[in-house]
């Protein structure tokens, strides 16, 4: 084993050649093409982490991967025409039409769910903890509304919602299940961090609605509120859910995460594509390496590099599957 | 307007605005009970949007292969530099700039720019900051060239500037995200779209001034030109131009400040691995240290970009670098010479050369954001009673009224019967005496002034909105003006955004004003003070080419999203050209008038007033056209701090793919822009013509 990796040793980062080289040496073809695989680096980092754990692979497996950076909806455009080959993280709260779009020019693929489960709901900070001792149950927030006032709401509560153009159903929501409260979209994830971080320096109650896996989590305390759980046909039929006279009176529906490529992927690189359809990377996975990173200041490259090493167990079968 | 007619004009214009000020106060009398006079119905929408769509997809397929080519043409120059750039060890780069800064303009600016070039290297952006300079020593020759040709063409015909100078509000109001997937759609994705685009945003600034300063040479000068026998060719080069360059370099200040601040645009679209996209994650997470750091670099880059341009059309500097012995001339270049092959002999050696090392990187973003939180945490109760106090009187009344403001939540007290009456009986009163005292037009304005604030811009019935600032336009500035008043609003009502319209006119009226009051007044201080001006300007730079959403962090962080943070933002972008072109137009008046009025016995209040002013009315006015296309762009941002209207429009229709929904949003920002510009252009033209300024 340590002599063969040797003989490779130029070609693959030192770091998780280890291994690797039975397989390298099982399937002769790959690569089927010299051509780099771009995959495109988003604006967040649990995005980074998840497109370079399986550039890694990608490139342990012989391939040559590129990484380009490429705004998440540009991207959809770049993936038309193999200016970008694949894309790992695409959330379905936030990619609009863009996806039917894409799938529907007929020049991008799926191939399948990331894995990560995103949890969107309402959250609440310490200080509306405090201030509102009912929560998290959703029908305390209606003792509470003064608490959670400000001016530009007055007399009602506030919810700081998702940006209007991420399609959000708070509003709806908030009629449905009785609440005397505010949808005030803040506009983009910039400005729902900062006012989520400017209320926990100043001690305020703060109800918002954000999601999880996100990195923020770290940092500021933030619980989920315990809303009606969702059921298939809260959000179209009436009488579903706990009021029967209104729609969406239940809680976010849990969405996905897709992976997506350019259709040509499955002739050019046929292994790599298949291996992409098995890739997958859970909560567990991702979470901890967003901390280090956002956290604690380590470098992405080494943190997926140490990922890559220490599971080896987990990835090496998505490979012997792709290349059979 | 003849002299002659004044007093028939005079009278008929009291007609008019007796008829509208009455139809007026029947529509708002009538406006609770008749639902289409409140709010525009739904069914008036037209399809606007949809055709917009199809017309967009019909272009996009027959020109993309032409663009895709004038792309890749753009890509090539763009790939080397940025090639060249990323080559070439920091000290070479370095070297090189420095040596330009000592030509251009002596040892100050080399200081200056070899520090702010070390800043880059020093915190480790030295590979990402040379990428944006390679696409901005693109899109800025780029955009000067466009605005030159352009300005060439359309200073001597009137008739090409009735075309052109609409084409310029679009491009400047019109946000790029609305037209940004278009774009790509033609170009394919890349960074060339990032260029395209920049240039498109910044070249109005340039045919702007470079109109208005050629049009400003004095017909003397040119005659004596002619005299002398020069030709054409010669007049244009050698005259024309040499006299109008101090307005002209305005014009390419701006230009350069424009393409900088849409570095962070472009980044949207990835791409290339730019400081922009560096300060587009770091805002993604709104850590305030790390995206002022990178930030700062984008503005250094346009300081000093600036100042050597200003440098080169010196001309009293021009003259001494032509006389300057040869050894003075040849030696920074000799000196750069140096250390670009020194640079290269020795960095195999010391590899600190071409990658900065990683320990030696100086990064204060922790100190930064700690100080940010502390200061969040202390100043809590203060930061909220400034933001109350500025929602509670002056932007809620302005978008939606007294009448609504007013409530014990906000002022203290609930409006009754007798505070409404008191209200209207004392703005009669003043209207009455304003018109005894000074004249008609006053008093119309204040009876205006005040219907607009009891029912604010969002409650107002539209008709009386079109109405009054219709026969506005047409009594200040023409009937032309009011067709296109009537026209460019009506286009908010049956594209079914006037609610949106309405919210974003509010804002950026509220934000205009403090501009023109605060700009104004800094402007004129800093016209008489050559320290005040020294400080004021790197600061204006910054401001205009900082990302501001670095500078909404903090903002968001104390006053929390929505209007106050959305109105600071404006004021802080828009502010700039108010400042900028006061104190350019102060300074630009001829020395021989200054003091041919000094001698009379003007006083200096007299001499600002009535002598200076008025000369700077035609810079002044410019400024203020920028302010209130500065304040529309700015929506587009403000969006993303959770502001209402127009720019949250265009977000959502760029979440939906809808291209037409985000051009009808921008469109509007355009018109709004239209007319504003056309009515304060006519009355400045008036004031101009009353003081005998021009024919």
């Amino acid at each position: 084993m340590q002599h063969r990796t040797h003989l490779r040793s130029s070609a693959i980062a030192l770091g998780f050649a280890l291994g690797l080289s039975s397989i390298a040496t099982a399937q002769a073809a790959v690569p089927e093409s010299d051509e780099p695989i771009k995959l495109a680096m988003n604006e967040w980092t649990g995005q980074h982490i998840s497109t370079q754990v399986a550039g890694e692979i990608l490139k342990n497996m012989g391939y040559n991967v590129e990484y380009v950076t490429a705004g998440y909806y540009p991207q959809m455009q770049a993936l038309e025409d193999n200016t970008v080959s694949a894309t790992l993280e695409i959330w379905s709260s936030n990619i609009g039409e863009h996806y039917d779009n894409a799938l529907a020019s007929g020049n991008v693929v799926e191939v399948g769910d990331l894995g990560l489960e995103p949890a969107e709901t309402w959250f609440y900070n310490d200080a509306a903890k405090e201030a509102c001792p009912g929560l998290p149950a959703f029908e305390a927030l209606n003792d509470c509304v003064q608490a959670f006032a400000n001016a530009e709401t007055f007399p009602q509560g506030r919810l700081v919602d998702y940006p209007a153009d991420w399609g959000t159903t708070n509003v709806d929501r908030l009629a449905a299940l009785g609440l005397d409260y505010t949808s005030a979209p803040a506009g983009s994830e910039g400005a729902l961090v900062a006012e989520i971080q400017g209320a926990d320096a100043r001690s305020e109650p703060l109800l918002v609605m954000f999601w999880s896996p996100h990195w923020l989590h770290a940092v500021v305390d933030l619980h989920p509120v315990e809303l009606p759980a969702y059921e298939d046909g809260c959000y179209e039929d009436a009488s579903v859910g706990v009021n029967p006279n209104a729609t969406f009176d239940c809680d976010w529906q849990r969405g996905y995460i897709k992976k997506m490529a350019w259709k040509g992927m499955a002739d050019k690189w046929p292994t790599a594509a298949k291996f992409l359809e098995n890739y997958t990377l859970t909560n567990a996975d991702q979470i901890p390496m967003m901390n280090a990173i956002d956290q604690n200041g380590e470098k992405l490259e080494e943190v997926v590099a140490a990922w890559v090493a220490d599971n080896e167990a987990t990835w090496k079968p998505w490979v012997e599957a792709a290349s059979q | 307007m003849q002299s002659g007619d004044k007093d028939r004009v005079g009278l008929h214009s009291v007609w008019v605005w007796s008829v509208v000020l009455i139809g007026s106060a029947v529509a708002i009398w009538l406006a609770p009970s008749v639902a289409w006079l409140a709010k525009p119905p739904v069914d008036w929408v037209l399809p606007i949007a949809d055709v917009t769509n199809q017309i967009t997809e019909v272009i996009v397929n027959v020109a993309k292969p032409a663009f895709r080519f004038i792309g890749s043409v753009f890509a090539i120059p763009m790939e080397a530099l940025q090639g060249l750039l990323q080559l070439l060890p920091w000290p070479a780069t370095i070297a090189l700039f420095a040596a330009l800064a000592w030509v251009a303009a002596g040892w100050k600016l080399m200081v200056f720019t070899v520090l702010a070039l070390f800043y880059m290297v020093l915190t480790g952006y030295w590979s990402p900051s040379m990428n944006t300079l390679g696409t901005v020593l693109i899109s800025i020759p780029l955009a000067l060239l466009l605005g030159f040709g352009l300005a060439v063409v359309t200073y001597q015909s009137p008739r090409v500037n009735q075309v052109v100078q609409p084409l310029l509000d679009f491009m400047q109001t019109v946000p790029t995200f609305a037209y940004l997937i278009p774009i790509m759609l033609l170009f394919g994705f890349g960074p060339v779209v990032g260029v395209v685009a920049s240039a498109i945003y910044a070249c109005p600034p340039m045919v702007r001034n470079m109109i208005v300063g050629l049009q400003q040479v004095p017909e003397e000068v040119i005659e004596s030109g002619r005299m002398s026998g020069a030709t054409p060719l010669q007049l244009f080069w050698q005259v024309r131009i040499p006299n109008a360059m101090s307005t002209i370099m305005v014009g390419v200040n701006q230009a350069t400040m424009a393409a900088l601040s849409m570095v962070i645009i472009a980044a949207i679209i990835g791409s290339s691995a730019d400081i922009g996209w560096e300060v587009l994650n770091q805002m993604r997470k709104a850590r305030f240290g790390e995206s002022l750091i990178a930030g700062l670099v984008i503005a250094l880059f346009a300081m000093v970009l600036d100042r050597i341009s200003l440098g080169f059309t010196d001309r009293g500097r021009a003259v001494e670098r032509q006389h300057a012995p040869t050894i003075t001339r040849v030696t920074p270049w000799l000196v750069a010479a140096i250390v670009v092959m020194g640079s290269f002999v020795f960095a195999p050696q010391l590899t600190w050369l071409s990658v900065w090392p990683e320990g030696w990187v100086f990064y204060p973003a922790d100190v930064i954001n700690d100080a940010l939180k502390q200061l969040t945490a202390d100043y809590a109760a203060v930061m909220k009673s400034i933001k109350n106090t500025a929602l509670f009187y002056y932007l809620l009344p302005i978008r939606i009224g007294f009448s609504k403001a007013i409530s014990p939540f906000s002022w203290g007290f609930a409006l009754e019967t007798w505070m409404v009456q008191g209200y209207a009986l004392v703005c009669a009163l003043l209207c009455v005496v304003a018109t005894w005292r000074y004249s008609w037009k006053v008093g119309v304005g204040i009876v205006i002034t005040a219907t607009l604030l009891w029912f604010g811009m969002t409650g107002i019935p539209w008709i009386v909105f079109i109405a009054v600032v219709s026969t506005l336009a047409w009594q200040v500035a023409g009937w032309r003006v009011g067709i296109t008043s009537v026209l460019a609003w009506m286009f908010m009502v049956l594209t079914g955004i006037w609610q949106q319209a309405m919210v974003s006119v509010a804002m950026c009226l509220a934000a205009v004003l403090v501009c023109l009051l605060f700009g104004g007044a800094l402007g004129i201080w800093a016209s008489r003070n050559d320290r005040v001006s020294s400080i004021i300007r790197p600061i204006n730079d910054t401001l205009q080419s900082m990302p501001l959403f670095v500078i909404l962090i903090p903002f968001l962080m104390f006053f929390q999203i929505g209007e106050f943070t959305s109105f600071l933002a404006i004021i802080a972008y828009a502010i700039v050209p108010c400042i900028r072109y006061t104190e350019h137009g102060l300074r630009n008046v001829p020395e021989t008038t200054v003091e041919a009025a000094v001698s009379i016995g003007c006083t200096p209040r007299q001499l600002l007033w009535n002598v200076k002013l008025p000369l700077a009315l035609p810079q002044i006015m410019l400024g203020l056209n920028q302010t209130v296309m500065f304040a529309l762009a700015m929506l587009v941002i403000t969006a993303l701090v959770g502001s209402k209207g127009l720019g949250q429009s265009v977000y959502i229709a760029l979440s939906n793919s809808d291209a037409g929904q985000g051009l009808v949003a921008g469109f509007s920002m355009a018109f709004i822009a239209i007319v504003a510009d056309r009515v304060l252009q006519g009355w400045s033209l008036r004031r101009q013509r009353e003081l005998g300024l021009v024919q």
